[in-house]
């Protein structure tokens, strides 16, 4: 089975049934899939050839479906853009994955200037909304997903074990990784999370998490599979707004992570506004506190909520906590999901004992295929036939699974994975900075927010405004520092390296006794 | 009204556009569609009305027509200054 299947069958079955609905904005899965086809056709008439990849950056939900299916249906690799970006990023990405084709809408083709030379691999650039970008030949998206296509023989064929789509992840060291699915990789696993989720036809789901990311990229295929409905409304600015959708759409499913849910129970008069078809949240993408928890099942006290985690190379569910051991198992985040095999295991591969730390390791056909083009970073992770995850857990004497913490020092704020060198680096750049350490200090909605602490070459050389607004020319909006801290010095080991626990703990102290 | 518009946009170019587009701000442009604050800058918005205005953002005020750009706010905070007596600025 491929992944276009999952559409392609839907409509099949009920080619009127509300697919999306963004705004004021309502497509059938008849549109949906005939606009995916006619892309298909148009993408191997332009010269895609199948494994070829079709980057999108787009925050327009139709566009960004019919371009993940129009680009499966005909055989190429879909690569679905972080919308926040930069030039700087956009074209290391394009030319990391070597896109042939990027679609694009017109408010995001600042970030394409002085870019068509940089790109090599790229035939062409379809545009939403008009607008121009110079250096390659443009394509109007309309124009091509109107070309009417039926015949989907027409159209290259693909293996269940070719590569399909490739998600971007911060690495440790700041270069992004490209995580490498198979048309198997996410076909099991959305399988395998409709087992647990019970999702049907008649589920409509409130999507406002971004599809770029594995998790979004989730619920879009969970949803499509069954032939269910997603509205969209990927912003958490105006939570209010969120809450009146969900009544007006009376949506049965929510998907969130930690941040999603402190916006809703903190800033909407969620506890007030009835929900009756809501039947099911699922919660994943980093750890959410017991408080909020707690505070999240007050609030909805009739509906199922699935504690989940995972991670994109594993496409991306792992391990899934049965909502009726929530209060019991406070905390966890449950067991392995059908088709996922989960181990605690001490660095030579050893199982530990209930209780004690170790990392997890998983095996199934949800595991990537590998890092794009960093064989050695694949070769870090994929040991002895497992994925080793890099998250510390515990288990309970009855399996069920504790994260302890992150062998790295990975920043999580809202949606995001963060990596601090990336950070670090680009302040760096800067002429007045000596050195510098990024952490996440505690924040109660994000979840951590970014701190950068500075020493700069001469003391007062330069304002905090100065180094956000460097930060700002060159980085997406979500890894602009939130705040800036000088010092005289860091704290360092014997070796050299900054201690940031170390610099955590003191500004935390700084923080609680001003 | 000129006061507030003039304190708004000075509040958001320094903090969100950290003086690098000020120019580029305009009175009708969407924060939400162009990026410019993310649901989290959007509280700190929030906060800064409370406490240079001295009054209380209800949630339910957290609005699109109420926030999204320099014109909406600027009308927002009009409004609750007629209906407070609160001095314009």
């Amino acid at each position: 089975m491929l992944i276009q299947d999952f559409l392609l069958g839907s409509c099949r079955k009920n080619p009127d049934a509300e697919a999306l609905v963004s705004g004021t904005f309502r497509a059938t899965y008849a549109d949906v899939t005939d606009a995916a086809l006619s892309l298909a056709a148009s993408l191997v008439a332009e010269g895609l050839q199948p494994g070829d990849r079709v980057a999108v950056l787009t925050d327009v939900p139709f566009d960004y479906i019919v371009s993940y299916f129009g680009t499966l249906l005909a055989g190429g690799v879909f690569v679905g853009l972080n919308t926040q970006t930069s030039s700087r990023t956009l074209k290391q990405l394009l030319s990391d994955c070597g896109a042939s084709i990027v679609v694009t809408h017109r408010k995001f083709l600042k970030y394409f200037e002085s870019m068509a030379d940089g790109v090599p691999s790229l035939i062409c650039v379809v545009i939403a909304g008009g607008g121009t970008v110079v250096g390659v030949s443009n394509r109007i998206f309309a124009g091509l997903i109107a070309k009417r296509n039926d015949n989907i023989a027409l159209l290259p064929t693909r293996e269940p074990a070719n590569l399909a789509q490739i998600i971007y992840t911060s690495g440790t060291t700041g270069t992004p990784k490209g995580v490498m699915l198979s048309h198997t990789n996410l076909v099991v696993n959305t399988h395998s999370t409709l087992q647990y989720l019970g999702l049907t036809g008649s589920d409509r789901v409130m999507v406002v998490l971004p599809f770029f990311y594995s998790y979004g990229n989730s619920v879009l295929l969970t949803h499509i599979a069954v032939g269910g409905a997603l509205i969209v409304n990927q912003s958490m600015m105006y939570p209010t707004v969120i809450l009146d959708q969900m009544q007006t759409e009376r949506v049965t499913g929510f998907s969130g992570v930690p941040s999603t849910f402190a916006l809703l129970l903190k800033r909407t008069a969620i506890r007030d506004s009835p929900l009756p078809q809501l039947r099911y949240v699922t919660q994943a993408g980093g750890w959410m506190s017991p408080s909020l928890t707690r505070e999240l099942i007050a609030a909805l006290p009739e509906v199922a909520i699935h504690v989940m985690y995972g991670q994109t190379e594993a496409a991306p569910r792992l391990s899934s906590l049965d909502p009726a051991d929530l209060q019991r198992k406070a905390g966890s985040i449950g067991k392995a999901i059908p088709g996922v095999t989960l181990k605690v295991l001490t660095p030579t591969g050893a199982a530990v004992k209930p209780g004690e730390t170790g990392e997890l390791a998983a095996k199934g056909e949800n595991v990537m295929i590998g890092y794009w083009g960093q064989p050695q970073a694949t070769a870090e992770v994929l040991r002895d036939g497992w994925l080793w995850t890099g998250d510390l857990v515990t288990a309970d004497e009855e399996g069920y699974l504790y994260i302890a913490g992150r062998q790295s020092d990975m920043i999580k704020s809202g949606a995001h994975r963060i990596a601090p060198k990336e950070i670090e680096d680009v302040l760096l750049e800067h002429d007045a900075v000596f050195e510098v350490a990024v952490i996440g200090v505690d924040d109660e909605i994000l979840g951590e927010s970014l701190q950068a602490c500075v020493v700069l070459k001469e003391a007062g050389s330069c304002q905090a405004e100065e180094l956000l607004r460097h930060c700002q020319q060159i980085l997406p909006h979500y890894k602009v520092p939130h705040s800036i801290m000088f010092f005289d010095e860091l704290p360092k080991t014997e070796s050299g390296k900054i201690r940031k626990t170390e610099l955590m703990a003191g500004i935390l102290s700084l923080q609680e006794d001003p | 009204m000129q006061n507030y518009a003039t304190q708004i946009k000075a509040f958001i170019i320094e903090n969100f556009l950290f003086n690098a587009e000020g120019s580029s701000l305009g009175d009708d442009e969407s924060f939400l569609e162009n990026g410019i604050i993310d649901s989290t800058g959007i509280l700190e918005v929030v906060a800064w009305i409370e406490e240079t205005f001295g009054i209380r953002v209800p949630d339910s005020d957290l609005l699109p027509e109420n926030f999204d750009t320099v014109q909406r706010l600027t009308t927002y905070l009009q409004r609750n200054a007629d209906k407070h007596g609160v001095p314009a600025g």
